[in-house]
């Protein structure tokens, strides 16, 4: 069983997480055009190579990103999300009152 | 029983003599005996049937690495009789024959050989169509193998996880050198090994003429190894696999070891490979090692008369090893041409044994089910031998022609296999961080290369954990003379020269795979079965390649080899079963369902009451309970109900982007339903947000979307970074729900601190206060679309709550009810569950949920693929039906909405209402069926048509006045 | 006398069941009312060296959470452990263990004194200070004696053989496939892990210990032995 290393609670068996997906950055509700929409929501990449994903310690429901090669299957880093995600997030009210 | 003085029989305790019956016949042996070995002391040389032309079989290897030696016990088939160690009174049968052993019926096959080809099933028996049903069951009673006893008692087998800093895999010299050196201080060290005392082939090889080299080598490595407290040794398992990160099961005895090994060191030695020729597979053909081992191991001579046929000074040594037991040794046949002058060669010519250099032993011949003799050739050419041919009378042919690594941990762990042309061997490569190979599964055959070895492995490993800062050793110079012979291979025109023992496959069906137009040796494995029995390999994959390699002209690398999956060796299915957790969850008022008659259901890991009553009398009950809440009050557990805490300064800002709703303007003191979808728009959960305070969020979630919720949550929340708090408290609290027209009236015996006044305390109300004086979350909602509240409580005290209004009920009859009365009661509702009444692609439009969806906010997860839907028009809508027809068999989930020949839908819910005397249900329909007043046709169990008519929802008390009183 | 009877009671352990058909003898710890032994042989404080399983449930404990948890706790005269994943003995008994950077459990001492505990949930939390319900939310069970380590490498993945999980130490982890916390906090000279684990899974994880532990000869053990083992140095 792979082993992964969680920044809160040190390394562990993979059986302790739960997977959250791979990392994209949201694009703006308000601005992104339908195909941009669907891409993030939908499409996934794939990709072979370096990925960022979600990962999450179930135990402690502490969630975390971790770098993984998806061609060695060996992960690079795990940091907290709080390297990506540094500032509170907003979205601005809707314009017209109402969504499009 | 015939055995040689001690100290041969390492293995045996000659004090304890066990009585066993094989073929109902009775036996003797020794404590420390395998069943082969005590067999064989007793002159039984066959073991069982082949496979598909029951041919007579016996030890091959004498270790467990073969077919050869399956045997049926009474509690186990498939046993290996060279491994399974002798137990008193142990019945031993064989196994894969009609008749009996001896005179196996089925053999007559084999006299039909060459009217069953490679790829003979699959050309035979598939044309015309359906011909393999009507095949197979007489296939599969000719070539099965044991039985299994279906009448035996559940055994105990347990799991265990084990951590160490090393495990070195295989206690031979290099693994035994490895262990000593990596346990240094504070290094702990697993030595795993398959047989039962340390020493690998030190345990029964010969290495010097005088033949004492070996035991004093162990007896050196043994003594400081149990000398050594870092240390731990472990016989009599086997490493089944390599997963990732080091992470070896063990298999030792009943119990699978789970263990991490920071540094894994794999001595797993090499597997000694058959000569093929024609009959080599006769009871008294065995390998040189098998030979060895019955001789030291268990003190048995293999014979009266035995050839040798080598490619290499092993060979020298076993035939050394015969003559020291006293076997006659009538020839050393040896494959090449000029054999060099070792110290073991020229020991065995002054013992003046018949050395036939540039010989092959070319066929075998049988008396009654055991070799009589052998014919050897003069080899021409590769694989070619003269016409000319010479017999020898004897009981035994050893084989000494080399060796394949045992790689399949290796390979499991990405290492890959390699032929190398010079060597004539398997070859292991690009092996990953944290494990090390040392000894002859890295190709050094010499004693002190294969203690250089296993020492600069574990030098590499103390140094990778930080025990040590040593310098690394150069890797120790390649040995000139490889012990493998390049073309052990010789065909004959009556063929029977096996390739795969376990599968029955010779040369020529190997060679005719490639001309059927299999080249790749992954393809002839699966079309010719070479490799996919019992032993996997172990002794076919060598030859194979080679052959392949011939038959298309290709080397051995470009032919590739296949592909090592675990297990290494079979398992008892115990061994995955064992240790087995079911985790169950109960709510604090389990037991008083239990006593009240409770059907218990698990639904993910809780428990809840289905129903009270007799099973056999279930739907009166339940109907019995519904009716009991519509007309009276009843009580059900909702323990389970998910439970979050949303607390902070942003706790309203949270929820507005979580859930569809708007919150931000939810007053203090109520409640509001909550709607949860996902960043496709498509429905997750839902729920209920309590608003205790400005700050403060009590927010309800499904029982099985809990913790989903939860973690989708805090997944937000880690990108968001809003001032908000979010606890799950699921478990912390308990709760019923007390509904139907005199809840008030009840529920106001025992909480006198909260107003319940139909004003003061409105539907969608939530109050904090204390219930029969335990403190109270109570929220008022329509969960059944009764009167009704909801009593959430710390844990603790659940069953005290329980006790108190089923008490201050008891004037009104107050009825618990469960899980399907109040599902019932909330499809008369027109309420959908989430994950049944939805799929994966139910958005909240579908669902008649447009509603629950604000538009007048910033975002909300989901938001923007909603709007986005919005826009388009909808291909199906969740509608109520009722179905008016008498006697029409009720319709059932999943059932299909057919239009014409064509399915446009399905139920999703559907169930007797007793309310409404009909049944009831949900279904998803094209839009255009959608109104009330419609039809639709639902194909119903044994194809009966429904007709349904379309309602408006909900199907009961359609103006929600009822829990609003 | 009270009536020692733990069905009467508002709060009730989701073990009393369990307790009663072993035959358990109950006493008044506090206002809790937990196993004193389960045999009046006197032999538990000996057993429980060896390898004891004991339900502390009823036993005051509390949690705070937030980004001011920590710096409120500690104004409140508790001890706070420097990392996450480590807990720390207070002077009255009680333990605080930190289960990340804004996150404590406090656990009331074996003699059952909620002094601590009481006073911390009795003040209003500062901001950015959350109260978490552990009494109600997590299930307390304790497993004392030198083959504890041994009996959890059956149910639990992390190795808590003493020389590797410190007196201190913290995981949060999975025990016999439910989540727990595990909190290494010995009893005098014996080794004893506390595990704090889902309330609703209380039952499932007793049975599951006292299988594992049968091949050790492991048995329940009240809080008499508890209290001798603590005494011991």
């Amino acid at each position: 069983m792979k082993l992964l290393t969680c920044p809160l609670n040190g390394q562990r068996n993979i059986s302790e997480f739960t997977y959250g997906g791979e990392y994209h950055p949201m694009p703006d509700p308000e601005t992104a055009s339908p195909r941009q929409w669907a891409e993030y929501v939908f499409f996934h990449d794939n990709e072979a190579g370096v990925v960022i994903e979600w990962w999450c310690h179930t135990a402690s429901s502490f969630w975390f990103l971790a770098e993984r090669n998806t061609i060695t299957d060996r992960v690079i880093r795990t940091f907290e999300a709080s390297e990506i995600f540094q500032n509170r997030i907003d979205f601005a009210e809707p314009t017209n009152g109402e969504k499009k | 029983m015939q055995r040689l003085p001690s100290p041969y029989g390492l293995l045996i305790d000659r004090e304890r003599q066990i009585k066993f019956s094989f073929e109902n016949k009775s036996y003797q042996g020794f404590a420390g005996d395998s069943i082969a070995s005590a067999l064989a002391a007793n002159n039984q040389w066959l073991l069982s049937r082949s496979f598909k032309y029951h041919r007579p079989r016996g030890a091959l290897t004498m270790a467990g690495q073969d077919a050869n030696t399956m045997v049926q016990l009474p509690s186990n088939p498939n046993a290996l009789a060279d491994k399974e160690p002798l137990s008193p009174g142990l019945e031993v049968m064989g196994q894969n024959y009609s008749g009996s052993l001896k005179t196996d019926r089925g053999a007559l096959l084999g006299l039909f050989s060459r009217f069953l080809p490679v790829g003979f099933y699959y050309k035979a028996f598939f044309k015309p169509r359906g011909m393999w049903e009507k095949w197979a069951p007489l296939i599969r009673k000719k070539a099965g193998l044991g039985v299994i006893n279906q009448q035996l008692e559940p055994d105990y087998y347990d799991k265990q996880y084990k951590f160490y800093d090393v495990v070195v895999v295989g206690a031979g010299p290099s693994g035994m050198q490895a262990a000593l050196t990596a346990a240094v201080d504070g290094c702990e060290v697993l030595l795993v090994d398959e047989n039962p005392i340390l020493g690998g082939s030190l345990n029964y090889s010969r290495l010097d003429a005088k033949g004492s080299m070996a035991r004093e080598v162990r007896d050196l490595l043994v003594h400081d190894i149990e000398a050594n407290s870092n240390i731990t040794c472990m016989t009599n398992a086997t490493v089944n696999a390599w997963f990732a990160d080091n992470w070896l099961p063990i298999i030792c005895q009943k119990r699978l070891y789970k263990v991490r090994a920071r540094q894994t060191i794999l001595c797993t030695g090499a597997l000694e490979q058959q000569a093929v020729f024609h009959n080599n597979d006769l009871p008294g053909v065995m390998m040189s090692s098998a030979a060895q081992r019955l001789i030291h191991l268990y003190a048995i001579r293999p014979g009266k008369t035995a050839v040798v046929v080598t490619g290499n000074d092993d060979g020298y040594a076993n035939a050394l090893d015969l003559a020291d037991a006293g076997v006659e040794v009538a020839a050393i046949v040896d494959l090449r041409d000029k054999p060099r002058s070792s110290p073991l060669v020229r020991a065995a010519k002054k013992r003046g044994i018949t050395i036939k250099a540039g010989y092959a032993v070319y066929a075998a011949q049988k008396r009654g089910n055991h070799l009589a003799g052998v014919e050897i050739r003069k080899i021409l050419s590769q694989g070619i031998c003269d016409s000319q041919a010479e017999k020898i009378r004897c009981d035994t042919v050893c084989m000494a022609i080399g060796y394949t690594p045992t790689y399949q941990l290796a390979c499991q762990a990405g290492g890959q296999l390699s032929y190398s042309d010079k060597s004539a061997m398997f070859t292991l490569n690009n092996l990953p961080d944290g494990l090390q190979i040392a000894g002859s599964v890295d190709s050094y055959w010499e004693l002190s290369n294969c203690l250089e070895e296993g020492a600069r492995a574990a030098i590499i490993a103390t140094n990778a954990l930080g025990f040590t800062q040593t310098d690394i050793p150069e890797p120790t110079a390649r040995e000139k003379h490889s012990p493998n012979h390049s073309w052990p291979i010789f065909a004959h025109p009556n063929g029977k020269e096996f390739v795969d023992y376990d599968e029955d496959l010779t040369i020529a069906d190997i060679v005719n795979a490639t001309r059927d137009g299999y080249e790749h040796i992954q393809l002839v494995k699966r079309y010719s079965t070479c490799g996919m029995g019992p032993s996997q390999g172990r002794h076919s994959a060598l030859a194979a390649a080679r052959l392949v390699a011939a038959a298309t002209n290709r080397t051995v690398a470009e032919t590739g080899v296949t592909t090592a999956r675990p297990p290494f060796a079979p398992e008892h299915l115990g061994h995955s079963a064992g240790r087995s957790f079911y985790p169950a969850r109960r709510s604090n008022m389990h037991y008083r369902h239990i006593e009240a008659g409770a059907q218990m259901l698990q639904a993910g890991a809780w428990y809840r009451p289905a129903f009270y009553g007799q099973a056999t009398d279930r739907d009166r009950c339940i109907d019995n309970e519904v009716n009991n809440v519509r007309n009276n009050v009843g009580l059900v557990d909702v323990s389970t109900l998910g439970g979050l805490e949303v607390r902070g300064p942003d706790a309203a800002e949270f929820l507005n982007r979580f859930y569809t709703f708007g919150f931000v303007k939810q007053p203090v003191g109520r409640a509001r339903y909550a709607l949860l979808t996902n960043e496709a728009g498509v429905i997750i959960d839902d729920g209920v947000a309590c608003r205790f305070s400005e700050q403060h969020y009590y927010v309800t979630a499904t029982t099985g979307g809990v913790d989903r919720v939860y973690q989708t949550m805090l997944k937000w929340n880690a990108q968001w970074r809003l001032d908000v708090d979010i606890a799950n408290v699921t478990a912390a609290y308990c709760g019923v729900n007390i509904a139907g027209p005199r809840a008030r009236q009840v529920l106001a015996r025992v909480c006198t601190d909260i107003d319940l006044g139909a004003e003061a305390f409105p539907y969608m109300g939530v109050r904090q206060g204390t219930v029969a004086g335990i403190p109270a979350r109570v929220i008022r909602v329509g969960f059944v679309g009764e009167l009704g509240y909801e009593v959430h409580v710390p844990q603790q005290y659940g069953e005290a709550l329980w006790d108190a209004l089923m008490e201050a009920g008891g004037e009104e009859n107050i009825q618990p009810f469960g899980i399907e009365a109040q599902r019932l009661l909330r499809l008369e509702k027109g309420h959908i569950i989430i994950g049944q009444d939805t799929d994966a692609m139910s958005h909240p439009m579908e669902v008649q949920m447009g509603w629950a969806v604000s538009h007048k906010k910033p975002f909300f997860v989901g938001g923007r693929t909603i709007a986005e839907l919005e826009m388009k028009s909808p291909t199906r809508r969740l509608v109520g039906f009722v179905v008016n027809a008498k006697n029409a068999p009720i319709p059932l989930e999943s059932h299909l909405v057919l239009d014409g020949a064509q399915m446009t839908g399905r139920v999703t819910s559907c169930n007797h209402s007793p309310t409404l005397g009909k049944p009831i249900g949900l279904a998803y329909v094209q839009p255009h069926c959608a109104e009330p007043g419609s039809q639709i046709k639902i194909k119903s169990s044994g194809g009966v048509m429904v007709t349904a008519d379309i309602v408006t929802l909900p199907f009961y008390d359609s103006k929600t006045l009822r829990q609003e009183l | 006398m009270i009536e020692l009877t733990p069905d009467k009671a508002l709060r009730r352990s989701p073990l009393y069941r369990r307790h009663l058909q072993l035959n358990a003898q109950f006493e008044q710890l506090g206002e809790a009312l937990v196993v004193g032994a389960y045999s009046d042989t006197g032999m538990e404080p000996r057993l429980a060296i060896s390898l004891g399983l004991a339900d502390l449930s009823c036993l005051p404990r509390t949690g705070f959470k937030g980004p001011g948890a920590p710096d409120w706790a500690a104004t409140q005269g508790v001890e706070i452990p420097s990392a996450p994943n480590t807990a720390l003995a207070q002077a009255d008994g009680s333990m605080v263990a930190k289960l990340s950077h804004q996150e404590l459990l406090i656990v009331s001492g074996m003699q059952g004194d909620s002094g601590l505990v009481d006073n911390l949930n009795q003040q209003i939390p500062g901001t950015g200070v959350y109260s978490l319900p552990r009494a109600d939310s997590h299930s307390w069970l304790a497993v004392t004696g030198l083959l504890a380590a041994e009996m959890f490498s059956k149910i639990c993945a992390i190795d808590l053989r003493t020389h590797k999980f410190a007196q201190g130490q913290v995981a949060q982890t999975s025990i016999a496939k439910i989540n727990g916390i595990i909190v290494r906090q010995d009893l005098g000279t014996t080794p004893c892990f506390h595990i704090f684990s889902d309330i609703a899974s209380t039952e499932f994880l007793w049975d599951c210990l006292l299988d594992a532990m049968e091949e050790h000869q492991g048995v329940a053990i009240g809080v008499a032995a508890i209290r001798s083992l603590d005494a011991t140095e």
